[in-house]
């Protein structure tokens, strides 16, 4: 059927793994930067020379750490601050663009400092779409976890989250907020957005002594996808999830289905965590390039293309029983089957 | 069909009643508490404007500070810092200035001409009837703890403080104040 060198490069169908280990990096940065802070509050409060040897370890490899990007000491521990909303890495300083949408619509005014810091983020997601979502969201991460504890109950058969709704809801939902924003005086989106608040969230909860009222909408969130529809806060109404659709509409990296190895098994759909169609070319400004449909496909029909649009429908797959007995060499002999399909 | 526009009611009603209430003027109404910003922030509504929630500025304070809010002061204010000095007092240290993305909270050299020239976060006020030192007993504490003295607080006879207007409203002096409650007491100007 196909030649050996048509067959996807061998280690894609592993980068599900490697975006999970990104998942896990990110989640676990997010716990891992309050600590740092409190450390950092430790030492501001004794002098350095009074701590134990075993204390001065973080301090020291901290110190190391940023040489290359701080001047003054004082700032040595200052490395490594802040959430995927706002943060800076290693001294850059990075921005969610939601963050800088809701602060325009907000404010009505551009802040430039402010808009450098999201250039990074924009620029990525205009060249490989709505990546975020899929690579770094730290709610995504418990967003998945959430919907294999769906698919445990549904083992259990408790048939629960199978509703769906219009995708196209989570764009009215982003541009109410935004035009909320001025209106409730604040950006309001902040409020709303899941990785947002999950960052603040596990910061409250390590370094101020407790959740917040964050905490109780993203619990509202889990159930809605648990017991509404699967994954049904990305896919409907995460105002971020709209923003990054948008940009990353002509992005130039996307997963496209190769015709002649698939096989119509439909297991991509069933795995696409966003209700994407892969089987039937379907994947549209909302895939999130998180490489699920390729880790499941068992023919290796799913392949990454640098190209900025999508395939068209390009019907069954050549592997697949339907396809093959309509163009089979027999076909002939068998009208009836023809007419059938 | 019905229960679905039975919800859809419920949701307009609530979003109608909660919506004068999270205005930002509301908010500012309500003053139960008594806060103050970060050092340099603008005013309340063009600080709501600004600050994205992200929590940078409590994670760069070395002195634990900066606080957040809850529903407490409105829903404009969700997630955003504060100081309650009396717990935990501002040192000036300007770093949450430094690491703020959007311009809440500007930035602000550490030199007592910048920060006296840029932070108005509130102006120490004392009530002459709580002091010790206009009770006759010498105390001074509120002055060893200024960060400007004989700038923004002076000290005359048994000690007795004297605000000046040169006062950024760091709190120190309130959180170091050793009556309780406490003789000396920023008042905000954040609004």
């Amino acid at each position: 059927m196909t030649s050996p060198d048509s067959k996807p490069f061998f280690l894609w169908r592993h980068l599900n793994k490697l975006r999970w280990l990104s998942l896990s990096i990110v989640f676990l940065m997010l716990v891992l930067i309050p600590f740092l802070h409190l450390y950092q509050t430790y030492i501001a409060a004794h002098a350095y020379d009074l701590l134990y040897p075993s204390e001065k370890i973080i301090y020291d490899s901290m110190e190391t750490l940023s040489a290359p990007f701080v001047s003054d000491p004082e700032n040595d521990l200052d490395l490594l601050k802040g959430t995927t909303w706002s943060g800076r890495l290693f001294g850059l300083d990075l921005s969610d663009p939601l963050a800088l949408a809701g602060q325009i619509a907000a404010s009505g005014k551009v802040l430039w400092p402010f808009v450098l810091t999201a250039l990074i983020p924009i620029g990525l997601t205009l060249l490989l779409g709505r990546f975020f979502c899929g690579w770094i969201c730290p709610a995504s991460f418990l967003y998945e976890l959430n919907t294999t504890l769906g698919s445990w109950l549904r083992n259990i058969g408790l048939h629960t989250g199978q509703r769906r709704m219009s995708r196209k809801f989570k764009y009215l939902v982003l541009f109410v907020t935004l035009l909320l924003s001025p209106l409730l005086g604040s950006v309001a989106v902040a409020a709303i957005y899941p990785p947002a608040i999950v960052g603040r969230e596990i910061y409250y909860a390590i370094a101020l002594g407790g959740f917040g009222v964050g905490a109780v909408f993203f619990a509202g969130t889990l159930l809605f996808d648990l017991l509404v529809a699967r994954r049904g806060f990305c896919r409907y109404l995460c105002p971020g999830g709209a923003l990054y659709s948008l940009l990353g509409r002509f992005r130039l990296l996307r997963i496209q289905r190769v015709v002649e190895d698939c096989n119509d098994c439909a297991k991509c759909n069933a795995v696409c965590e966003f209700g994407l169609d892969p089987l039937r070319d379907g994947f549209g400004q909302e895939c999130n390039n998180c490489t699920a449909c390729i880790a499941v496909c068992p023919t290796d029909a799913l392949v990454f293309k640098m190209t900025p649009k999508d395939q068209p429908d390009r019907g069954p797959g050549h592997l697949g029983r339907q396809y093959r007995r309509v163009h089979s060499e027999n076909a002939g002999d068998s009208p009836g089957i023809e007419d059938g399909s | 069909m019905k229960r679905r526009a039975f919800l859809g009611y419920a949701v307009a009603g609530t979003a109608a009643s909660l919506l004068p209430m999270a205005t930002a003027d509301a908010a500012m109404q309500q003053g139960g508490q008594r806060y103050l910003r970060p050092p340099g922030a603008p005013k309340e509504n063009e600080f709501l404007d600004r600050c994205i929630r992200c929590g940078l500025c409590g994670q760069a304070c070395p002195n634990r500070a900066i606080k957040f809010f809850g529903m407490e002061n409105g829903t404009a204010s969700l997630d955003t810092p504060y100081i309650t000095p009396r717990e935990q007092a501002c040192i000036l240290c300007m770093k949450c200035g430094d690491i703020c993305p959007t311009g809440a909270i500007p930035k602000i050299t550490r030199t007592a001409e910048d920060v006296m020239a840029k932070v108005d976060m509130g102006q120490a006020r004392v009530d002459k009837t709580l002091c010790l030192s206009y009770q006759g007993k010498t105390c001074g504490v509120c002055y060893r703890a200024c960060p400007l003295p004989d700038i923004a607080l002076r000290v005359g006879m048994l000690e007795q403080p004297h605000v000046s207007e040169a006062c950024v409203g760091c709190g120190l002096c309130e959180r170091s104040c050793i009556q309780i409650p406490q003789a000396i007491r920023i008042i905000p100007h954040h609004s």
